[in-house]
C-alpha cells in the first residue's frame, strides 16, 4: 500500500485516486472510480448516491472491512490496512448480537478494558443514546429505533476519532427516521466525532451534512462536493430545496422536468 | 388453565384405550403367560425387580455406557462440526465421506464391530459414538456455518481473533441448532444402546429384555420396555432444560413473537 506519506493531522481521512474492482463471475467489475476526498476533524460528511454506486463500500475500504489495490486511503494519518478501535461503524441492519444484552453488545468492542472501565463506558454511551433502563433487555425486545441507538453507542463505546454510518436510518419508519437525524446530530455536536454517513435519501445527507458527496451511478464517481451552510440544513427552506434540487440534477440527469412539476418554481433559485 | 386440562384428556385417550384393550384380552381370551402378561403382573414383576436391585443396576449399566460414548461424541461433534462450518477445506474433504456414511444404518455396523470390539464395554461405546457423532456434528455444522455475515464483519470490526470470534459470535449462534443435535444424539443413543445390548451383550437392560424373551418372561419383557421408554423421556426433557438455561435470548424472542 506504499510509503507512508506525511499529511496534515487535521485531515482524519485521506482518500486520493481510489480505484477499486471486485470480480463478479469472473469478469471485473469497476466499482469505484478516481475517488478523491478529505474529511477534516469534527465534519459530519454524507454521501449520497444510487444504489449501487459503491458508496458502502467506499466506507467499508475507509474502515478497513474492505481492502483496495489502487490509490491511497489514510486514516488519522496512516494506511488503513484493516480495522482498528478509533474508526466505528454502524449498519443499516443494526446488527447486534441477538444472544448478547444491550449492555453487552455496546461492550462488545472493549474487550482490552477492566470490567470497571468497561462497564462505566457501557453506561455512559447507553445514557448518551437515551437507552437508560434497558441495559438487561436483549435486542428482540427493542424497536428498530432503539436498535440503532444501541448500534451507535456500541459504534462510539471505545471513543472512535471517526464513525462511520452506512445507511444506519434506511429501514426505520419516516418519523422515527427524523428524529433519529436529530438525535444523532445532538451526539455529534456533544462529541465532536467526526462521522461519515452514506445514505441515499437526499433530504436527511442535506439536514446531517456538513459537505455533501454526490456519487455516479457505477462506477462511482464523485461527481460533485456541495458545501451546506447552517441555513440550509432547516428542512424546507428556501436554501434547502436549493441544494435538494442541485443535488436531484446531479442524480436524475433526465429527469429535471419531473422535479419542476413536484417542487414549486418560487423554491428554485 | 382450560387448555391444560384439554391437552392433558387428548393425550391420555390411546393410552386408556390400550390399556382396555390389553386388559379385556388378558381377562376375557385364552391368552398364554409368555406371550401377553396381565397388567398385574407386569406391576408386580416392576416390583419384584425395583427391590432386588435388578432393574436399578441393568439401567445403570446402560446409561453409564450411553454417557461415555455421548461424551465422546459431544467433543467430537462439536469440535469437527465447527472446523468443518468455519473452513471450507475442511468442508470439502468431510463432508463427501461423511454423507456416504451416514447412510449405513446403525443396525448395519453391529457385525463390524462385534468382529473389531468384541461384545464388551467397548462395543457398545463405539456404536454410540457412531450414533451421536454425526447427529452433534452435522448439526453443529448447520448451526456455525449459517451465522450471518454481518455478525462476522462485527468481529472483524474489532479486531477479535479467530478463537474469539468463534467463542462470541460462531458458537452462539450456533448453540440452538447444536443443542437440536444433542437431543437427537442423546435419543439415538438410547436406542442404540438397547439395540446393541438386544444382540450382543452380558449386562444392561437390553441384555435383560433378551434373556428374557429366551425364557418366555413377557412380564420382564414389556417392563423392561416401558422403563426404556421413560429414561428415553427423562433424558429428552433434560436436554429440554438445558436448552432453556443456555439459551435466555430465544426464550425471549418467542415470547415476543407471541405476543406481537
Amino acid at each position: 500500500m506504499g510509503e507512508i506519506k506525511q499529511i496534515p493531522k487535521k485531515y482524519i481521512i485521506n482518500v486520493e485516486h481510489l480505484n477499486k474492482q471486485f470480480i463478479v463471475d469472473k469478469q471485473p467489475m469497476e466499482v469505484l472510480r478516481n475517488i478523491t476526498l478529505q474529511i477534516e476533524k469534527g465534519e459530519f460528511v454524507t454521501i449520497v448516491g444510487h444504489s449501487g454506486c459503491g458508496k458502502s463500500t467506499l466506507l467499508k475500504i475507509m474502515c478497513g472491512l474492505v481492502g483496495y489495490e489502487d490509490g491511497t486511503v489514510e486514516r488519522n494519518g496512516h494506511a488503513v490496512v484493516g480495522p482498528g478501535p478509533r474508526c466505528g461503524m454502524v449498519f443499516q441492519d443494526h446488527r447486534l448480537l441477538p444472544w448478547l444484552k444491550i449492555k453487552d453488545n455496546v461492550g462488545f468492542g472493549l474487550g482490552h478494558l477492566s470490567k470497571e472501565e468497561r462497564a462505566e463506558q457501557v453506561q455512559k454511551h447507553i445514557d448518551m443514546v437515551g437507552l437508560h433502563g434497558f441495559e438487561n433487555s436483549y435486542p428482540s425486545q427493542l424497536s428498530g429505533g432503539m436498535s440503532q441507538r444501541a448500534a451507535i453507542a456500541r459504534g462510539l463505546a471505545n471513543n472512535p476519532t471517526i464513525l462511520l454510518l452506512d445507511e444506519p436510518f434506511g429501514a426505520l419508519d419516516a418519523l422515527t427516521r427524523i428524529q433519529m437525524q436529530k438525535e444523532i446530530l445532538r451526539i455529534q455536536q456533544e462529541q465532536g466525532t467526526t462521522m461519515v454517513m452514506v445514505t441515499h435519501d437526499i433530504d436527511e445527507a442535506i439536514v446531517l451534512g456538513n459537505r455533501i458527496v454526490v456519487m455516479s451511478a457505477r462506477p462511482g464517481e464523485i461527481k460533485e462536493i456541495i458545501s451546506v451552510s447552517e441555513a440550509a440544513r432547516r428542512r424546507n427552506s428556501e436554501d434547502f430545496n436549493y441544494v435538494k434540487k442541485k443535488i436531484y440534477g446531479y442524480l436524475f440527469v433526465d429527469s429535471e422536468d419531473d422535479y419542476e412539476e413536484q417542487y414549486p418554481i418560487e423554491y428554485q433559485i | 388453565m382450560n387448555t391444560v386440562i384439554r391437552k392433558t384428556i387428548l393425550a391420555l385417550v390411546i393410552p386408556v384405550i390400550i390399556i382396555t384393550i390389553w386388559f379385556y384380552t388378558t381377562t376375557y381370551m385364552a391368552i398364554p403367560k409368555g406371550i401377553l402378561p396381565t397388567i398385574p403382573d407386569v406391576g408386580q414383576t416392576f416390583l419384584e425387580m425395583l427391590k432386588s436391585g435388578q432393574l436399578e443396576s441393568d439401567i445403570a449399566v446402560s446409561i453409564s455406557r450411553v454417557l461415555k460414548g455421548y461424551c465422546i461424541s459431544i467433543v467430537l461433534g462439536v469440535t469437527l462440526g465447527s472446523l468443518i462450518g468455519m473452513y471450507r477445506p475442511m468442508k470439502e474433504l468431510f463432508v463427501p465421506i461423511i454423507t456416504v456414511i451416514r447412510q449405513i444404518p446403525m443396525i448395519a455396523w453391529i457385525p463390524l464391530i462385534i468382529l473389531w470390539c468384541g461384545i464388551g464395554e467397548v462395543s457398545k461405546v463405539v456404536i454410540i459414538v457412531l450414533v451421536a457423532f454425526f447427529q452433534i456434528l452435522v448439526n453443529t455444522q448447520s448451526g456455525i456455518e449459517s451465522t450471518p455475515k454481518g455478525y462476522i464483519e462485527v468481529a472483524r470490526l474489532y479486531k477479535l481473533g479467530k478463537w474469539k470470534t468463534f467463542i462470541k459470535v460462531y458458537l452462539p449462534h450456533a448453540i440452538p441448532q447444536i443443542l437440536v443435535g444433542l437431543r437427537l444424539g442423546l435419543g439415538g443413543s438410547w436406542m442404540a444402546v438397547v439395540a446393541a445390548e438386544l444382540i450382543a451383550a452380558t449386562s444392561g437392560i437390553g441384555y435383560r429384555m433378551s434373556s428374557a424373551r429366551s425364557n418366555m418372561q413377557s412380564n420382564v419383557v414389556i417392563v423392561c420396555m416401558i422403563v426404556v421408554g421413560l429414561v428415553g423421556v427423562l433424558m429428552d426433557r433434560g436436554i429440554g432444560v438445558l436448552f432453556t438455561a443456555l439459551t435466555p435470548w430465544i426464550r425471549i424472542e418467542n415470547e415476543n413473537r407471541k405476543e406481537g
